[in-house]
């Protein structure tokens, strides 16, 4: 099954200038609500591929953006999604 | 008001008019096409509104030349700014220094503080002209001075204050400043970064073309409010403690994001524009106006005679006439509207001495034009020859 990997933010401010930050760069991303298995503080997460998401960290922590976690989420078609929380290496978030 | 073809407004310190056209319509699309509560839900139309918020926090900071668009906090206009920054800033025992030509936003919140016996303040005199007299200000600090607040254009006399000299004195002894940029915001190029001004407090319906109940309040990283009130944010939503992270920390409760929208298009129209032109051509329509009514009999002038000190606004006064009932004859014979009266700065008219009588104040914006200037000066000095009589 599919699996994708979210980003979230303390607010929506951040989640914003997630994207504002990683605009017109090559990353495919997408602002997305927050899936309810996931808990976060906004309710505006970013989803991405799983093999960009250090990348994307990186940049955007670069950037003085606050985040909150980091999660992979596989798709069980219309039951729960199984959801594992990442702790990245470097992570000064948590 | 528009009478055969002339813009008869002269009351934009009060409230711009027209505005430019986009300012109009973006309120009417945000909420045709992308009404949602920012920041609340999540969904599309939730989204448009956060990223319109953000836009216009990024526009207001190539505005004042601030490059984190979290430290600028939306308010209802100046007045909320300037209680935000004042109450948010001061701690018991302080001492604050402001100006004469401070208006009651200023005074107001200060003067409930001192009366209920939390701080301690000291006004600093002003001339005839508006500007402070520096000599009593170099003085006037005390150890426990902690703000300093700078009226940086009085919508009394138009009079500039001398910003960068006020801020180095009082940065020298550690004191922060605090900016009423009500009537500079757009008008005058403020710069926070390199002015190093550490709360600048605006409103978003006069030189920004915005709709009203619109504002901010630019706060420097090294500056931390207190908040004035707390609530909805959208975030953290299981804690009930007001998160910490601007710019949400001074921001509760659904913002105005169909008036923002509208703010948004202001602040573009000005960043297309340029500031720099924007006020050349409101200089020269001041300085026309000051050079037109000078030497009229019977007629006093208030504030610089050249608008390289001043903003685009005159205050006159006539002898033995009454400040309405000109402004009434003004209205009613000639269709232009202009304020009278005190213009909530009761100590200014008191250093200008035209306290409690007040002043007629013609305030012309960037979209008046030559003949709208000629068609006010021609009402102004029938009217003084009318008085004459
Ligand atoms: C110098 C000054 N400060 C503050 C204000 C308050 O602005 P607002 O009424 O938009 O809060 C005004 C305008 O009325 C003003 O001219």
């Amino acid at each position: 099954m599919a699996s994708s990997c979210y980003i979230t933010f303390p607010s929506t401010f951040f989640a914003i200038r997630a994207e504002s930050v990683l605009k017109g760069q090559s990353y495919f991303f997408k602002m997305v609500p927050v899936p309810r298995s996931i808990s976060s503080s906004c309710g505006t997460a970013l989803r991405c591929e799983c093999e960009d998401i250090t990348t994307l960290k990186d940049r955007l922590l670069q950037s003085d953006l606050e985040l909150e976690g980091f999660y992979r989420l596989e798709e069980k078609g219309l039951k729960k999604p199984v959801v594992t929380e990442l702790y990245l290496d470097d992570q000064e978030t948590r | 008001m528009v009478h055969n073809n002339l813009n008869l407004y002269f009351d934009n310190a009060a409230t711009s008019w027209p505005k430019p056209e986009a300012v109009y319509k973006a309120p009417e699309k945000q909420m045709r096409q992308a009404y949602g509560n920012p920041g609340r839900s999540g969904h599309t139309h939730t989204l448009e509104s956060d990223r319109l918020l953000y836009q216009a926090r990024e526009a207001i900071g190539r505005l004042y030349n601030f490059s984190d668009p979290g430290r600028l906090v939306f308010a209802l206009n100046a007045t909320d700014a300037l209680n935000m920054a004042i109450k948010g800033f001061l701690n018991p025992d302080d001492h604050v220094l402001y100006t004469a030509m401070d208006h009651n936003s200023v005074l107001r919140p200060l003067g409930r503080l001192r009366r209920d016996g939390l701080i301690s303040t000291t006004m600093i005199p002003c001339s005839g002209q508006g500007y402070p007299d520096l000599d009593f200000f170099e003085k006037a600090f005390r150890d426990n001075t902690s703000l300093l607040v700078i009226n940086h254009a009085s919508n009394v006399t138009g009079t500039i204050a001398p910003l960068k000299e006020m801020i180095e004195s009082a940065h020298r002894r550690g004191v922060k400043v605090l900016v009423d940029a009500a009537q500079t915001a757009g008008v005058i190029p403020i710069d926070v970064l390199n002015e190093n001004i550490d709360l600048l407090a605006f409103t978003g319906h006069k030189g920004l073309f915005g709709p009203t109940g619109t504002g901010g309040l630019y706060v420097a990283p090294w500056i931390d409010l207190k908040p004035l009130r707390e609530g909805g944010t959208g975030s953290q939503s299981e804690i009930d403690i007001h998160p910490e992270s601007m710019p949400e920390r001074l921001e509760a409760g659904t913002l105005n994001s169909v008036g923002l929208a509208g703010l948004l298009e202001g602040v573009n129209f000005i960043l297309e524009t340029g500031v720099e032109e924007i006020h050349r051509k409101e200089s020269e329509l001041r300085d026309y106006l000051y050079e037109q009514l000078q030497n009229t009999g019977g007629l006093t002038l208030y504030g610089p005679a050249s608008s390289s000190q001043s903003v685009a606004v005159l205050s006159f006064t006539l002898d033995g006439a009454d400040c309405g009932e000109i402004g009434y004859i003004l209205e009613s014979s000639y269709g232009i509207l202009c304020r009278t009266g005190l213009h909530c700065a009761p100590l200014a008219h008191q250093a200008i001495g035209t306290f409690p009588e007040g002043t007629v104040r013609l305030s012309p914006g960037y979209f008046s034009s030559q003949d709208d200037l000629d068609y006010l000066v021609n009402a102004v000095r029938e009217i003084v020859q009318l008085a004459s009589e």
